[in-house]
């Protein structure tokens, strides 16, 4: 078993300390820090976000899968920017406003992360303005909105409403989720993609960015 | 393990038990916040509700913010909302031993006891139940939901010792309801739903078996609710609980978790409260009971229920859509 596989069965493991001491050693042995991205970090977060979708794992696997993988990106980082080389896209990520729930958000993040894509956190209880504000100076592709209460799920529609008045409207796709929303809400407020779940909006956010 | 007989009556005499209580707030013109913070407009709402529906047994709030609040976590009020916790309260095992079990009535805790005891005296033509969370559900309101889930693995020493915690003061609660008359709790552990079927063996099954066995007699009863979808993986741990109802979300098959769990114990659900309730319309409702129906009430055991705590902001017209239609049905 070669080196990145041995360090994508520790992501899937959840060892962060051994994938970041096996990265120092795959880096020692001249393997380029992008291989090892894709085929260590990524490919071990694409097996474990696959089970999780079979329902094999769960969400604390996934959680600490998560963990070991950005334990492992914090130390390709530095050396991937020196090469030039760039996630396949950005998203920026959020809980709307009023609505302090996270575990949705932070899921989704984790599976978009897995895909190799750039998740700006901008947290819970965020207001319309500073998604737009995240969008321009991070030029992210893909805004994901997550709304867990009857009550907040519409400033999900609030979002949309000041990307466009920003005029950023048709440069993002924005994608909902959260436990009161539905396909139907999400075609009411304009939104390009409703997921059920984490594992399936990793899948449309790689898919929107044509990847 | 003794549990109340009429329980097991439900299921023949047809009339659903949905967790319907915080809708009352607009059918009173009362704002949530209300709801949650005065005994007796909570009483007079799980009365209307009675007063509006044909259920098998009244529910009072199902309020998961109520016991961490008591044990001291940070809420996140509004209007029209049920409060949410925020932030985390004990971040190690060190913490978590040093915290302090609240008071039965500390906080809020006494409120909802005298709202459930007022509701009682009014309500004489079917059993009151009272909502309570759960000891690993409350565990993650104290912990943050994210660090006690990853914590069943990274450290389960310190699950443990919140668990030790959160166990206890349950326990006390539900007597209080119990002294206060109610027939009986729905707890609900939604929180474990989401672990592993061991992870659950191990952090949820012991402590909810350890309230069931201290508080459930004959007299009073415990309805064990979990909306999580690992539900079907767990149903034999779920079982050994002996609680006297189990009560299941819409993320899951109901027909395939009624082949799963013993049929001399009722099992309820699952109409979803986001997409029928909320988000649905009379005609949905109807065809989504009618579905369900068709799929489950061959089962002797299967009562009618919603997935889960119904939002305040849901349609009376769906509400009534919901029991019309599972009138209609046995009607047939």
């Amino acid at each position: 078993m070669g080196i990145c596989d041995t360090i994508s069965e520790k992501v899937q493991g959840g060892r962060a300390k051994e994938v970041v001491a096996l990265i120092n050693q795959a880096l020692e042995e001249g393997i380029a820090p992008d291989t090892i991205l894709t085929e260590g970090l990524i490919t071990g977060m694409n097996i474990i976000g696959q089970k999780f979708k079979n329902n094999e794992v769960f969400v604390p696997e996934i959680l600490i899968a998560a963990r070991a993988m950005n334990k492992g990106l914090q130390t390709l980082k530095p050396l991937l920017a020196k090469e030039g080389i760039e996630p396949i896209g950005k998203a920026v990520i959020c809980t709307v406003k009023g609505d302090m729930h996270d575990i949705g958000k932070n899921l989704v993040k984790i599976m978009i992360e897995g895909q190799g894509i750039e998740c700006i956190d901008l947290g819970v209880d965020v207001e319309p303005a500073r998604v737009v504000e995240a969008v321009r100076e991070s030029g992210a592709q893909i805004v994901c909105l997550s709304a867990l209460l009857t009550t907040t799920m519409y400033g999900q529609k609030d979002v949309i409403d000041a990307l466009k008045e920003a005029g950023l409207r048709d440069k993002v796709k924005v994608m909902v989720g959260g436990a009161p929303v539905t396909q139907a809400f999400a075609d009411e407020i304009g939104a390009d993609c409703y997921t059920l779940d984490a594992a399936s909006a990793a899948q449309a956010a790689r898919k929107l960015l044509g990847k | 393990m003794s549990y109340p007989k009429w329980i097991d009556k439900l299921p023949s005499e047809h009339k659903p038990m949905p967790i319907l209580s915080f809708p009352s707030a607009p059918l009173m013109g009362v704002s949530v916040y209300a709801l949650t913070h005065d005994a007796n407009i909570q009483a007079n709402g799980i009365v209307r509700v009675a007063q509006e529906t044909n259920a098998a047994a009244a529910v009072t709030m199902m309020d998961l913010s109520l016991e961490a609040e008591a044990f001291g976590c940070t809420l996140h009020t509004s209007e029209n909302e049920v409060p949410t916790v925020v932030g985390a309260l004990v971040t190690d095992e060190d913490e978590a031993d040093e915290l302090e079990i609240p008071q039965v009535g500390d906080a809020r805790t006494g409120l909802y006891i005298e709202a459930a005891k007022k509701a009682k005296s009014r309500i004489t033509d079917r059993p009151v139940l009272a909502g309570v969370i759960g000891p690993f559900s409350l565990a993650g309101r104290l912990m943050d939901v994210t660090e006690a889930l990853a914590n069943c693995i990274c450290d389960p020493d310190f699950v443990h010792a919140v668990m030790r915690k959160t166990t206890p003061f349950l326990i006390e609660y539900a007597k209080a309801y119990k002294a206060a008359g109610l027939d009986g709790i729905v707890m609900a552990e939604p929180l474990s739903g989401l672990l592993s079927p061991a992870l659950e063996e191990e952090f949820s099954a012991p402590y909810c078996k350890e309230l069931i066995d201290a508080v459930q007699d004959d007299s009073f009863a415990v309805i064990y609710h979990n909306c999580g979808p690992n539900t079907p993986k767990m149903t034999d741990s779920l079982s050994s609980l002996g609680a006297s109802a189990y009560h299941f979300g819409d993320a899951v098959q109901l027909e395939e978790i009624l082949d799963k769990m013993p049929s001399d114990r009722v099992v309820m659900g699952n109409i979803s409260p986001a997409k029928q309730f909320l988000g649905g319309t009379p005609d949905s409702m109807a065809q989504a009971v009618k579905e369900l129906l068709e799929k489950c009430a061959g089962h002797k055991n299967f009562l009618l229920s919603s997935g889960c705590d119904i939002p305040p902001k849901s349609s009376w017209d769906n509400i009534r859509a919901f029991f019309r239609a599972s009138e209609e049905f046995y009607a047939e």
